[in-house]
């Protein structure tokens, strides 16, 4: 036995000398700033933790994850931006936009000296391949967004036309959304064949304030500022962006001065988070809404006199009050506070003797149990079921709550296998044609919003709304819609959210827009 | 049959047992209800859509088939491409085993060092304050959840002393070991919770040995007694303890690298099971397995050292 004499106190031996170097390293590194790229040589790094890792393929049209979009609105700009609010449109790489007579052709005059981050020209041949490839690259997941598009004309350089089959208003808030993100053609292009290798794509060539030179999953997201930026070059430096997924970690990171920024702070943080000195938390409105999905096609959530006296019975203070900590306002239309939203409905009160009412000429007269499919881990959604259990229980409803995967949810609701399940909807641009023609047109996948809820008058009331130039009339289809689609109760209302985020008090002009983005172009860090 | 030949029979045994958890890894993830395509595609995809995703990425060929080509991929070294980055799962696994394995090493390292300390300690004060103190206080550290029981010692090491970071991993090696401390204690003091008792036990139990006896009588210091009769003999069934908790340490190491924010396997089992990534979740599974496996084999010839009575038959 070689090793006879020194077993165990070898393994001893080695175990002490690592807890020695540990040791070390610990009083070397100093108690100060502890996290890599603080301050390295006077650079402006601004460090943010994030609740999630990009996983669509970095190139506009092919996003559908809002961790990859959130990083895409600072790299590839848009022809059109999406205002702060999040209501109308502004200039963006084109200055310019006029429309024809008829409304089917649209011309655009591009930014003097636009270039890329490598600071190659970008014209209107860029333009063209861009678009060209989010409403008909084989990879554009936002195809559906630009149906109404006949062409894309590289008129001059620092002109694009687009001509359009038919009269469609929602145009210029397509265009701004960030789909519609200019790449140079080849590039664009190239990201569209078969063998393309996704990695490449982040190594970007935007218009945006910033570019990554590269990046792999589980590494930190670094952006660089764009020395060609049209807007000037920002103030920041680099922007590291760190994935943790745990939401007390994530604060726990600001509170350690750690991190710069960090996003979805849990609502029940945030006051506590102010009291903190040298931090700051808010929340930001953006266009979201949180509901209830009822089944619409099984009785007796098919009565719609069952799904009112259900939104009647629903205490949208307490859920506000208890779930969202105070940080939420109850629902009065279907559709988030955007762009023709309309104030004025009454959405439905808490009110138990309408419900009461309601229940005894319903279908549902002598109560029955209905089962509530809500996804583990979200715990918003798993305290409103609890609410709601509670609150439906008193007009004779008794919901059973069963707590489910994520992704069992999603199977279960798309084959209409499900009852009612907690969901949020966030919108992606600023007219409301995405939300009425996802989640309220009936009769086909997705069939509003998986509800199976279907109104051939309304889904009719939709289409002519796209159609619609004239802004007053627009607004007086949309207010018809939100009635229509309030009064019959597909789903259960309860409140308007926001987005949350803390940084440290260093960090200047953070903020969220109305579409939920962040962009680093106007944020500073202060020493 | 000397050690070679033993190795040799572990080793056949070891190809069984993988064989075996890749039919179970393979079968698990493919009962489970959730459909690939939509989560990667998003809700917004059509059914048609999600029908050639399904097509190019091979779920929709015969199942035997499926597990022909995970299994002899794997056999080439090649575990496929993740259905949710498109990217080769090897590259996407390897790049992290590193991380996991080593908070696992240190948190076995760890918990050696407070075993051996408070194990003796404990015995040596058996029925005392000192002995009743570290049993209890460990009872409390092994019924704590660990993901728990890390942000207590965030709060406390990370936020109010500033001596270690709040989470992450850093970036050079001396960063990484200082990073990887909190989560590694997290993990040694429940490990150590489990190995102190059994420790305890066995040395007051080898100290009413006949021989313990004798070595007093020929007049050996108290310390050269306890170092180097007791406790070698009292540490034989606690390393096998220890050897077997490796597989918990790899689990454990799951939950706690979400906690501390390490880019570890855990970290990366979980995003794929939420996603439904069947290659990413079947090549952590059955890497993990190897490492288990690995280290339990290294366990069992760790004893010829510590006893050498024993010889594998």
């Amino acid at each position: 036995m070689f090793l006879r004499k020194t077993g165990w106190q070898a393994i001893a031996a080695a175990v002490i000398t690592a807890l020695l170097l540990s040791a070390c390293t610990q009083t070397g590194s100093g108690t100060g700033s502890p996290t890599p790229g603080a301050s390295s040589a006077g650079a402006k790094v601004l460090r943010m933790a994030r609740n999630a890792e990009p996983f669509s393929p970095f190139v506009p049209w092919q996003i559908d994850d809002n961790p990859t979009l959130f990083i895409s609105v600072n790299i590839y700009d848009t022809l059109l931006r999406t205002t702060k609010d999040g209501t109308g449109v502004e200039a963006g790489l084109a200055t310019k936009w006029t429309p024809s007579a008829d409304g089917l052709t649209w011309t655009f005059a591009l930014r003097d000296g636009l270039k890329f981050s490598d600071g190659s020209a970008m014209t209107s041949s860029d333009v063209k391949a861009s678009l060209d490839m989010a409403r008909g690259g084989e990879k554009s997941a936002w195809k559906d967004n630009y149906v109404a598009i006949k062409d894309v004309t590289a008129t001059d350089p620092k002109t694009v036309t687009i001509t359009l089959k038919q009269p469609y208003a929602p145009l210029l808030s397509v265009l701004a959304m960030f789909s519609g993100g200019i790449l140079p053609a080849d590039m664009a292009k190239a990201t569209d064949t078969k063998d393309y290798d996704n990695t490449l794509a982040w190594k970007t060539k935007g218009t945006g304030a910033y570019y990554s030179e590269g990046w792999k999953k589980g590494d930190p997201i670094i952006l660089k500022r764009n020395t060609n930026y049209w807007k000037g070059t920002p103030a920041l430096d680099e922007v590291r962006i760190e994935y943790i997924p745990d939401d007390n970690t994530r604060v726990l990171k600001l509170q350690g001065g750690e991190t710069d920024v960090v996003d979805f702070v849990p609502f029940s943080q945030i006051a506590t988070l102010n009291t903190q000195q040298g931090i700051k938390a808010q929340t930001f409105s953006i266009q979201q809404t949180a509901f209830i999905i009822l089944n619409n096609s099984k009785p007796p959530l098919n009565d719609v006199k069952v799904r009112q006296a259900l939104n009647y019975a629903t205490d949208k203070d307490a859920i506000i009050k208890n779930v969202y900590f105070g940080q939420a306002t109850a629902m009065n239309s279907p559709i988030p506070q955007g762009t023709y939203y309309d104030k004025s409905l009454p959405g439905y009160p808490y009110n138990l003797d309408k419900a009461k009412q309601l229940m005894a000429q319903s279908a549902g007269a002598s109560g029955f149990t209905v089962d509530m499919q809500v996804r583990s881990g979200n715990t918003n959604f798993a305290n409103t079921a609890v609410i709601l259990k509670d609150a439906w229980a008193k007009i004779g409803v008794t919901v059973n709550i069963q707590t489910l995967d994520t992704a069992v949810v999603r199977t279960n609701y798309r084959a209409g296998d499900y009852m009612t399940t907690p969901s949020a909807w966030t919108n992606d641009m600023n007219d409301p044609t995405e939300i009425v023609n996802y989640a309220m047109r009936g009769g086909a996948s997705p069939f509003a919003y998986w509800t199976r809820y279907n109104n051939p008058d309304l889904n009719d009331k939709i289409t002519k709304a796209d159609l619609e130039q004239d802004t007053t009339k627009r607004a007086a289809m949309y207010s018809e819609i939100q009635k229509i689609y309030l009064d019959a109760a597909p789903l259960v209302f309860i409140a308007y959210l926001g987005a949350t985020a803390g940084w440290r008090n260093n960090v200047e002009g953070f903020y969220i827009d109305g579409l939920s983005y962040y962009r680093f172009e106007d944020v500073k860090i202060n020493k | 049959m000397g050690r070679a030949a033993y190795i040799r029979r572990r080793l056949i045994l070891m190809a069984f047992v993988l064989f075996g958890v890749s039919i179970v890894i393979f079968s698990m993830v493919r009962i489970l209800p959730g459909d690939p395509a939509f989560l990667i595609l998003g809700d917004r995809a059509t059914d048609q859509k999600a029908a050639e995703l399904r097509e190019q990425l091979g779920l929709n060929r015969p199942i035997l088939e499926q597990y022909w080509n995970f299994v002899s991929g794997f056999a080439h070294g090649d575990m496929g491409q993740s259905l949710l980055y498109r990217q080769p799962v090897g590259d996407l696994v390897l790049t992290r085993v590193p991380v996991t394995l080593t908070l696992s090493a240190y948190a076995m390292g760890l918990a050696a060092v407070i075993t051996l300390t408070f194990g003796i300690l404990a015995a040596i004060n058996k029925g005392r304050w000192p002995d009743q103190l570290i049993r209890v206080g460990f009872l409390f550290a092994l019924t704590t959840p660990n993901f728990w029981f890390g942000i207590l010692l965030i709060l406390l090491f990370g936020l109010t002393l500033h001596w270690f970071p709040v989470a992450g991993f850093g970036e050079t090696v001396p960063q990484h070991l200082w990073y990887l401390f909190l989560p590694a204690l997290t993990l040694a003091l429940q490990l150590s919770a489990v190995l102190i008792r059994n420790l305890r036990g066995q040395i007051i139990l080898t100290m009413r040995s006949d021989y313990i006896r004798t070595a007093h009588a020929k007049g050996l210091s108290e310390r050269l007694v306890l170092l180097r009769h007791v406790l070698r003999n009292a540490l034989l069934s606690t390393v096998t303890i220890f050897g077997l908790q490796f597989g918990f340490l790899v689990g454990g190491a799951i939950v706690i690298e979400t906690v501390f924010a390490l880019p570890g396997t855990g970290q990366l089992l979980i995003q794929s099971i939420t996603a439904r990534d069947y290659p990413v979740v079947q090549a952590i599974t059955v890497v993990s397995a190897v490492l288990v496996i690995v280290v339990n084999l290294a366990v069992d010839l760790s004893y010829s050292f510590l006893d050498p009575r024993v010889t594998y038959e």
